[in-house]
C-alpha cells in the first residue's frame, strides 16, 4: 500500500509492542492478561479486568463484526483524495477487543453494523502494521 | 417555556440537597471577544482582553483575582497574570479534557471557593480556530497550541485510516448511534436549524445574517458519515473568560449572581481510547448529569433553558439523553416541533452556540447562560429565566456540567 500522504505513526511503549507483535511475526496479535486471560486493546500497563500486570501479546484470528463505521466524502489529506468515498470500520473481534481499519473490498453501500468481516495486517515499516478490514 | 413556579429565589442560592458545593459560589462577570474568521488581535491579546472585560464586568480589578484556570494550551497561568497585572495567584490549575475543560474549571472554582483557598477565580480561555489553519498573509508567526493525552492514541490508531480531526473519529460511534436507533437527519437539522436561528438574534455571532433551512441541512453534503457540514460547529478566533467568586460577594457586586447550583465532571471508561468502551454511547455527561443535577437539588425537566455543548448536532442529541430528557434514541423526538427553539419547552444554545455563534470550547454557553439569568440577553431573552444548565464536552467524551440559578442582590 502506499503510505505517501497519509498519517503514519511511530508509535512508543506498549503501542509499540502491540505493533511489533504483529510486525515480527506478520499475524494479528492483541494484548492478552496472564492473570485472567481477558483481551483488550490498546494495551495497557495493567489488566482492566483483574489489575494484573502481567500480560503477552496473543495470536488472533482477525475474525469479528462491524461494531461501528464512517463513510468519509470530504478529506484535508492529501493521500486520501483519491480515495474519496473511503470506509472506515470499527471491527468487534471475536476475543473482544475492538479495532480500527480501512475497508478492502467492502464499498460503502455493503457496510452495515453486524457484518462478518476479518481483520488483515499489513507490515508498513517495524513498528507499524497497517489494518485492513475485509469480508468475512 | 419551562416554569418553575414551585422554586423561590430563596431557594436559588439556598442549596437544598445538602451538598456543601452547592450554591456557594457564583458567576459575578463576564467578558467575550466578538466570533470572527481572521482577528486583528493575537490569541493572547483575546484571551486577555476577555478576561479584562470580565473583571471589569463585575466591577472588580485584577487585584481582585486570586485564582486562575486555564485550559489545556492556548495560554499559561502564569503569562496571563502577568499582563493581566494579577499580584498574588492562590490557586491554579487546568482540566485536561479538552473542550469539556472550561465548564469542569466552574465547579473546580467553586470547590477553591468554598474551601477558602482562593476568593475570586478566572476562567479564560481563546484561540485562533480559524486563523491558526488559514493564516492572514499578514499575520504574524503563532506558536500557541492544544495539547491532549488522547493524541497519541488518535496517531496511532485512528490517524492512518483517514481519520484527521474530532469529526472523522467521533463519526465511529455516531453513525453506530445512527443505525442503532433509526434517527433521522431531521433531528440533528433541528438542532443546527435552532442554532442558526438564535444567531440572528445576536450580532457577535458568525452566522449572524446568514439564515439556515431544514432544507438547506438536508441538501447539504456529508464531510464524513452521518456528519454533514452543517453537523459542525463553526471554528471562529475568539475569546470568553468569566469570573466566578463566594455567592456571598457577589450579592454585593454589579450584576445579579449566576449561582453553581451544582457541577460535575464525568468520564466515559477508558476516557483515552473511544471504541473500546463496553458502552460507545456512554458520554462522560452521562455520569456527570446525575452528580451534578443532585447536587443542585434539580432535574432537567426543571430547566428554562439549556446550553448543551455543540461540537456537532449529534453529540447535542446525545447529551439530551445524558441529561435524562429523552430515553436513549429518544432525542430525535425530543427535538421536534421546535422544543429547542426560543419559544419552545427546551430553549438550547440561545446565542447561536458553536454551531453557529462560535467555538470558544464552549465558554461562549457559559456567558450567554449568565446573561439568560440576568435577564439581560437581549432578543434571545427567556421570560423570567430561573434556572439554566450549561454542558462541556471534550477530547474523547469527557463530560461536564453547571447548573447555574438567578441569584438574589
Amino acid at each position: 500500500m502506499s503510505t505517501e500522504g497519509k498519517q503514519i505513526p511511530h508509535p512508543t511503549e506498549l503501542d509499540l509492542e502491540f505493533f511489533e507483535s504483529i510486525t515480527s511475526t506478520g499475524a494479528l496479535h492483541v494484548q492478552q492478561c496472564d492473570g485472567c486471560g481477558d483481551h483488550h486493546h490498546p494495551p495497557r500497563l495493567f489488566c482492566p479486568a483483574c489489575f494484573s500486570g502481567d500480560y503477552s501479546f496473543a495470536e488472533v484470528g482477525g475474525l469479528g463484526t462491524v461494531y461501528g463505521y464512517t463513510v468519509s466524502h470530504y478529506t484535508t489529506e492529501r493521500g486520501w483524495k483519491d480515495a474519496l468515498p473511503y470506509v472506515t470500520i470499527v471491527v468487534e473481534l471475536a476475543e473482544g477487543p475492538r479495532l480500527v481499519g480501512s475497508a478492502r473490498g467492502i464499498a460503502p453501500e455493503e457496510v452495515v453494523l453486524g457484518l462478518p468481516v476479518r481483520v488483515v495486517p499489513e507490515k508498513v515499516a517495524d513498528d507499524f502494521a497497517y489494518l485492513w478490514v475485509e469480508k468475512a | 417555556m419551562m416554569c418553575v413556579s414551585d422554586t423561590t429565589e430563596e431557594q436559588m442560592t439556598t442549596p437544598s440537597s445538602g451538598h456543601p458545593l452547592a450554591g456557594r459560589a457564583a458567576i459575578a462577570g463576564i467578558g467575550e471577544t466578538g466570533y470572527v474568521r481572521g482577528a486583528d488581535e493575537s490569541v493572547l491579546q483575546m484571551i486577555a482582553g476577555a478576561s479584562m472585560s470580565a473583571i471589569r464586568d463585575a466591577g472588580l480589578t485584577p487585584a481582585d483575582i486570586d485564582g486562575i484556570l486555564p485550559p489545556p494550551g492556548f495560554v499559561a497561568w502564569d503569562e496571563l497574570a502577568a499582563h493581566l497585572g494579577v499580584p498574588d495567584v492562590r490557586y491554579t490549575s487546568t482540566p485536561q479534557m479538552g473542550g469539556a475543560s472550561p465548564t469542569a474549571a466552574l465547579t473546580t472554582a467553586a470547590m477553591a471557593i468554598a474551601s477558602g483557598v482562593a476568593e475570586t477565580v478566572l476562567v479564560p480561555i481563546g484561540w485562533n480556530g480559524y486563523s491558526a489553519l488559514r493564516p492572514r498573509p499578514d499575520a504574524k508567526p503563532n506558536k500557541r497550541r492544544f495539547t491532549a493525552a488522547f493524541f497519541e492514541t488518535v496517531r496511532n490508531y485512528y490517524g492512518p485510516y483517514g481519520l484527521r480531526s474530532a469529526p472523522w473519529w467521533y463519526s465511529l460511534y455516531l453513525q453506530r448511534y445512527v443505525d442503532l436507533y433509526d434517527v433521522p437527519p431531521e433531528a440533528p437539522g433541528a438542532v443546527a436549524v435552532a442554532a442558526r436561528k438564535h444567531a440572528q438574534l445576536q450580532p457577535n455571532a458568525l452566522m449572524h445574517g446568514r439564515e439556515l433551512t431544514m432544507e438547506d441541512y438536508l441538501a447539504c453534503d456529508y464531510i464524513t458519515e452521518p456528519l454533514r457540514k452543517f453537523d459542525c460547529c463553526v471554528e471562529t478566533d475568539c475569546a470568553a473568560a468569566v469570573v466566578v467568586t463566594s455567592t456571598e460577594r457577589a450579592r454585593d457586586l454589579q450584576h445579579v449572581p449566576a449561582v453553581i447550583l451544582g457541577g460535575a465532571e464525568g468520564h466515559a471508561n477508558p476516557a483515552h481510547e473511544l471504541t473500546n468502551r463496553v458502552d460507545v454511547l456512554d458520554l462522560g455527561l452521562s455520569r456527570a448529569a446525575p452528580r451534578a443535577l443532585g447536587m443542585a437539588g434539580v432535574s432537567a425537566q426543571d430547566m428554562d433553558f439549556l446550553q448543551i455543548y455543540d461540537c456537532f448536532t449529534h453529540v447535542v442529541l446525545l447529551q439530551l439523553e445524558a441529561l435524562g430528557l429523552a430515553e436513549r434514541g429518544g432525542a430525535a423526538d425530543f427535538v421536534k416541533g421546535g422544543t429547542v427553539e426560543l419559544g419552545g419547552a427546551y430553549p438550547l444554545n440561545t446565542s447561536g452556540g458553536m454551531l453557529s455563534q462560535g467555538h470558544c470550547w464552549g465558554l461562549n454557553l457559559v456567558v450567554e447562560a449568565v446573561r439568560q439569568l440576568r435577564h439581560d440577553a437581549g432578543d434571545a431573552q427567556v421570560g423570567g429565566a430561573e434556572l439554566g444548565l450549561v454542558t462541556g464536552y471534550g477530547d474523547l467524551g469527557d463530560g461536564s456540567i453547571v447548573v447555574l440559578g438567578r441569584g438574589d442582590r
